[in-house]
């Protein structure tokens, strides 16, 4: 478990978190210039903080009332950047070595091999960094990190250099990463989208200051968090009012801008109003109202534009609010989707995530 | 083709050359890793007077080395206790050189170190490695092309190194005559002019290949 209490001047303004992480990732969230960054560098002892106390699992790495200042080398703690900075003048082989040698034998959680298979690696490992493709670097630039047995790790928006295609390439290992390793991950986004894969416990920072702290679906609707969610391509975010609920059948009718939609059970009075997230992924497109299918949602809409990202394609649909939802290049062609056809996105009920009675004021 | 002579002006020059770039390797890397990567006051000063060698004439900073390393200057009581004599003495031709050249060894040595990521440092230290293994096998590693262009400059100026050391070290035959004085003795003798040509040639290629080799070094750099 990480205890995180720091305080340091950031030129414009003051990093001030007070945190406990003890889930397997938890993600930091914010804008850009937000303070995230320096958050990760503090924990890892890269920059020092004016006053504060740093623990993990119990062990203390910072203390300015003990005087305890660990050096990164000795916090056992792993760092994937953004950009990967892989040292250019070794091979792959001798990057995902390079801490792991430094490391004694007993300390070795993993074999090289391990996470060579993880990681899908194996190919590359002759190969320099400037001969790989850059969803092969941020691989290559994890695995180093992960070879030093880490007691946790940092991840700085380490696939806001790829595009899309990548990142979906790249997510499944991360997940592998939390799943088959164990080692707690403290993930610095700026992307809804791109946390809620990996975990929806959320830190959300602004102006170095944390803001709300908890489970996304809980915090999105904090009137500070909202308009950074919504800023930030969390596309899928609709904000809807309960019409009418039915306990027995576990279902709730909601009204989403004039359309009717049946979401999970909820325990809420009919007229309040929700926030519910739907991800790009789950839905999927048609061009009649379908028949004869076990899907009950189809929000009605106009397609308001298509963009290729990496090789899947990501079409937005207009219905009252912008939906994306992601396809592929195939299906579009054999549709015909072009800009202004009308279309229905078809949701499953149960893929629709339920937030929290909104809290926003009413519009006057 | 050479004279007995010729060969011992040239292995001096060689060994000269050599014990130049050594004795400035370390200092350089040093002061370069200092200016390229802290700041602290009077930064300035200590660059320029790093630099200084270079605008000024080189009799002059041969004199000044006089004053200090002569038998009678500042520190020629410490130099008696450990033996050692460096005014009119070879050893003395290779402090003469590496004063004088120190300013190329120096700014390619603070490129060098000055192209290196310093992210890439970072990244060393939260893989384990401390701030010394870091420096060599991160920073110095990468540096290792300016260090070389650094040496290969500093090697050639020694070659030519003459006012310096002509003042400091003097000019005794078979002692501390370099390629440089020998031609400049022989030039001063009636019959001389047929005695220069082989160091000259020998000068021009040695100059030469220094040069293509540094070139080809810094292009290495470059493209790092």
């Amino acid at each position: 478990m990480l205890r995180l209490r720091a305080q340091r001047q950031l030129g414009p303004f003051a990093l001030d978190i007070d945190i406990e992480c003890r889930h397997a990732v938890t993600a930091i969230y914010g804008p850009s210039g937000a303070g995230k960054t320096s958050l990760l560098n503090v924990v890892a002892g890269l920059v020092q903080p004016d006053a504060g106390e740093i623990s993990l699992d119990g062990q203390t790495l910072f203390s300015s009332a003990q005087h305890i200042d660990l050096p990164p080398e000795h916090r056992r703690i792993g760092y994937v950047f953004q950009d990967d900075l892989l040292f250019p003048h070794l091979s792959t082989k001798e990057n995902l070595c390079y801490g792991r040698n430094l490391l004694p034998a007993a300390a070795r959680r993993f074999a090289l091999d391990q996470i060579v298979d993880l990681l899908e690696i194996g190919p590359l490992l002759k190969r320099r960094p400037g001969h790989l493709s850059g969803g092969e670097r941020q691989r290559v630039a994890l695995g180093r990190a992960l070879l030093t047995s880490p007691r946790l790790l940092l991840m700085d928006e380490p696939l806001t250099s790829l595009d899309q295609g990548l990142k979906n390439r790249i997510i499944p290992y991360l997940c592998h990463v939390r799943d088959a390793l164990q080692i707690p991950i403290l993930y610095v986004s700026h992307s809804v989208a791109e946390i809620l894969e990996l975990t929806s416990q959320v830190v959300v920072l602004d102006r170095g200051q944390v803001i709300a702290h908890g489970d996304f679906f809980t915090i999105a609707a904090h009137p500070q968090v909202l308009p950074l969610v919504e800023e930030h391509g969390f596309e899928n975010v609709l904000d809807v009012e309960i019409a009418a609920t039915d306990a027995e059948r576990g279902v709730c009718e909601v009204l989403c801008h004039g359309q009717q939609l049946k979401i999970p059970y909820c325990d809420q009075p009919v007229g309040s109003r929700l926030f519910i997230g739907i991800r790009a992924d789950d839905i999927v497109l048609a061009r009649q109202r379908p028949t004869g299918l076990s899907v009950r949602n189809a929000l009605q809409g106009t397609i308001s534009a298509i963009a290729d990202v990496g090789g899947k394609q990501l079409i937005y649909v207009d219905v009252g609010r912008r939906l994306a939802a992601k396809t592929t290049s195939e299906a579009i062609e054999e549709m015909q989707l072009g800009i202004g056809d009308p279309i229905y996105c078809l949701v499953k009920t149960h893929s629709i995530r339920l937030g929290p009675q909104l809290n926003r004021p009413e519009k006057r | 083709m050479f004279s007995a002579e010729e060969v011992q002006v040239l292995l001096l020059s060689l060994r000269v050359a050599f014990c130049c770039v050594l004795l400035s390797l370390l200092p350089a890397v040093l002061l370069g890793w200092l200016l390229a990567r802290r700041e602290f006051p009077l930064k300035i000063a200590l660059d320029g007077l790093c630099h200084l060698p270079l605008v000024l004439p080189p009799v002059v900073t041969g004199y000044l080395l006089l004053l200090l390393f002569g038998r009678r200057g500042l520190f020629g009581p410490v130099l008696a206790v450990f033996d050692l004599q460096l005014a009119f003495d070879w050893k003395g031709a290779v402090l003469a050189s590496a004063v004088v050249g120190f300013p190329l060894m120096l700014r390619s040595v603070r490129l060098g170190i000055e192209s290196v990521d310093p992210r890439l440092e970072r990244v060393a230290r939260t893989l384990g490695a401390g701030p010394v293994r870091t420096f060599l096998t991160v920073t110095l590693r990468l540096a290792a092309p300016g260090l070389l262009v650094g040496s290969l400059l500093s090697f050639a100026r020694s070659l030519g190194e003459f006012g310096a050391t002509i003042t400091f070290a003097a000019n005794i035959a078979g002692q501390t005559r370099t390629i440089p004085s020998a031609i400049y003795t022989y030039l001063n003798q009636p019959d001389g002019e047929s005695r220069v040509v082989g160091l000259i040639v020998i000068s021009v290629a040695l100059s030469l290949l220094a040069l293509v080799a540094s070139e080809w070094s810094a292009r290495r750099l470059r493209s790092t």
